[in-house]
């Protein structure tokens, strides 16, 4: 009988299909333990999954990076979620991991629920008992780790906003066994130096590595504090216990440095701008007296002896300008109106009708002559001409029809 | 002790505030005699004054709990 032969890769691709069409081996969550971690310049992770009777190869490329919240290391058990899939090339299957978590993260979660529910039914996260922070503070206590970008960049904010504030600096250990009491102890100290508000907390890092902050000794500690305490811890996305107990939650070290301490250069425009308020309002006041005190004057001006004769004389002396006024236009009146008779009484004037050539005549009675019937042939006339009389006699007498 | 000092400037600071802003009323209302304006202006002015003067112009450096609790330069 002949048997089929096949070709390595007409095997490899039948047997890769064989995963891919297998429902369970899409997504799959294996735990156990790292082994031959290495970290690859490229960006993908390579590491054998292994536990007491095997190994599994497994990748996490590039591209699913944000699946790892955490440093990888061997030894360490962790829960790989992924695909299982076959790399054709060298004949072997791969669980390709999409996300990578330490086995018992659950457990913290559950547990920081469990601790946040029982301290808030006792009331510790309760407003009321919430301390209000002060404004104008003179001491700043921060209990953080000496080193590391939290307490840089609280030293910084607070210096830039406000030099003349005195940071007092508790080095706690922020993480690990030590931390707790470390950082009660610091909590305890810097009560004990007076401060006016405390700062605590840390950068930002996993639920483990925070979890110093979640315990109940330290949130005791917070809740217990005479002195402010404002919370600090990890990133803006970052809760821990202390958030809820503490006085004031920010959100990240610098935002807390920005609560505690305030800003100076404010306070010292607040100062000049109540000042400048003050100054105007006096100057506003001023200025009115001064008006005030003009008005009367003009008035009292107005009204003094002196200004009514003024105003008097003023009065008098246009009475009489109207009068002459008055005066001059009348006379110029009949002035006109003599005129007029004078021309009237020329035109009527007997000189001026003799200058024309016209003659008065009378008769030898010293009638004027004015018909034909007033005389006769040989009556004896008088003819007046502008400037004499002649002696004439009638010769005939004509009469018109 | 220190905490009673420093609460007392905190109070000081904030009702110093409120009553500049009380006198500032005072003095912008029409009502107001000009002496009095003088006076609630000096009073003013004195209090600023004086809030200036709570606020320490020392710049500080960093201290550092130690193990003896003592405190050094950080």
């Amino acid at each position: 009988m002949a048997r089929n032969v096949y070709t390595v890769a007409q095997v490899n691709s039948y047997i890769k299909n064989m995963f891919t069409q297998d429902y369970m081996l899409q997504s799959i969550s294996v735990k156990g333990e790292v082994s031959n971690c290495k970290y690859h310049t490229s960006g993908h992770i390579y590491f054998t999954l292994k536990d007491r009777s095997g190994t599994i190869a497994c990748v996490m490329f590039a591209g699913s990076r944000s699946g790892l919240a955490f440093r990888m290391s061997e030894g360490m058990q962790v829960v790989v979620t992924g695909r299982i899939d076959v790399y054709e090339r060298d004949g072997k299957y791969q669980l390709y991991a999409q996300k990578i978590t330490r086995q018992g993260i659950g457990d913290l979660y559950a547990r920081f629920e469990q601790l946040k529910r029982e301290l808030e039914e006792e009331g510790m996260f309760a407003a009321q008992y919430k301390r209000p922070i002060p404004k104008y503070i003179r001491t700043l206590g921060v209990v953080t780790a000496q080193t590391g970008a939290a307490v840089r960049d609280i030293i910084n904010i607070a210096g830039r906003r406000n030099p003349y504030v005195q940071i007092i600096l508790y080095p706690a250990i922020v993480q690990g066994e030590a931390a707790v009491q470390s950082i009660i102890n610091g909590i305890h100290a810097l009560e004990d130096a007076g401060v006016d508000v405390i700062i605590a907390g840390r950068g930002g890092g996993s639920i483990e590595d925070l979890w110093a902050f979640n315990e109940e000794a330290v949130a005791r500690a917070v809740f217990e504090c005479s002195v402010p305490v404002i919370s600090a811890v990890g990133h803006e996305t970052d809760t821990t216990i202390i958030d809820f107990v503490a006085d004031l939650r920010a959100p990240t070290p610098s935002a807390a440095a920005e609560l505690a301490v305030y800003d100076i250069r404010e306070l010292s425009e607040r100062f000049s701008g109540v000042r400048e308020m003050y100054r105007r309002g006096m100057e506003r006041k001023l200025r009115e007296a001064a008006m005030q005190l003009q008005n009367r004057k003009t008035r009292l001006r107005y009204l003094s002896p002196l200004s009514q004769i003024r105003e008097k004389r003023n009065f008098a002396m246009n009475l009489e300008g109207a009068l002459q006024e008055a005066m001059d236009r009348k006379l110029a009146e009949k002035r006109q109106r003599l005129l007029l008779y004078i021309e009237r009484l020329k035109g009527l004037s007997p000189l001026e009708k003799l200058k024309q050539g016209y003659s008065y005549v009378s008769t030898t009675e010293g009638e004027t002559l004015i018909s034909v019937k007033q005389v006769k042939a040989g009556d004896r006339l008088k003819i007046y001409v502008t400037d004499g009389f002649v002696e004439a006699e009638a010769k005939s007498i004509g009469r018109l029809k | 002790m220190e905490h009673m000092e420093e609460t007392k400037k905190e109070i000081s600071l904030e009702e110093s505030f409120e009553k500049l802003d009380e006198m500032l009323n005072e003095l912008e209302s029409p009502d107001i005699s000009l002496e009095e304006s003088f006076r609630v202006y000096q009073e003013g002015m004195k209090l600023l004054k004086q809030c200036n003067e709570t606020i320490d112009r020392v710049e500080k450096s960093v201290l550092k709990l130690n193990e003896n609790g003592e405190l050094e330069e950080f």
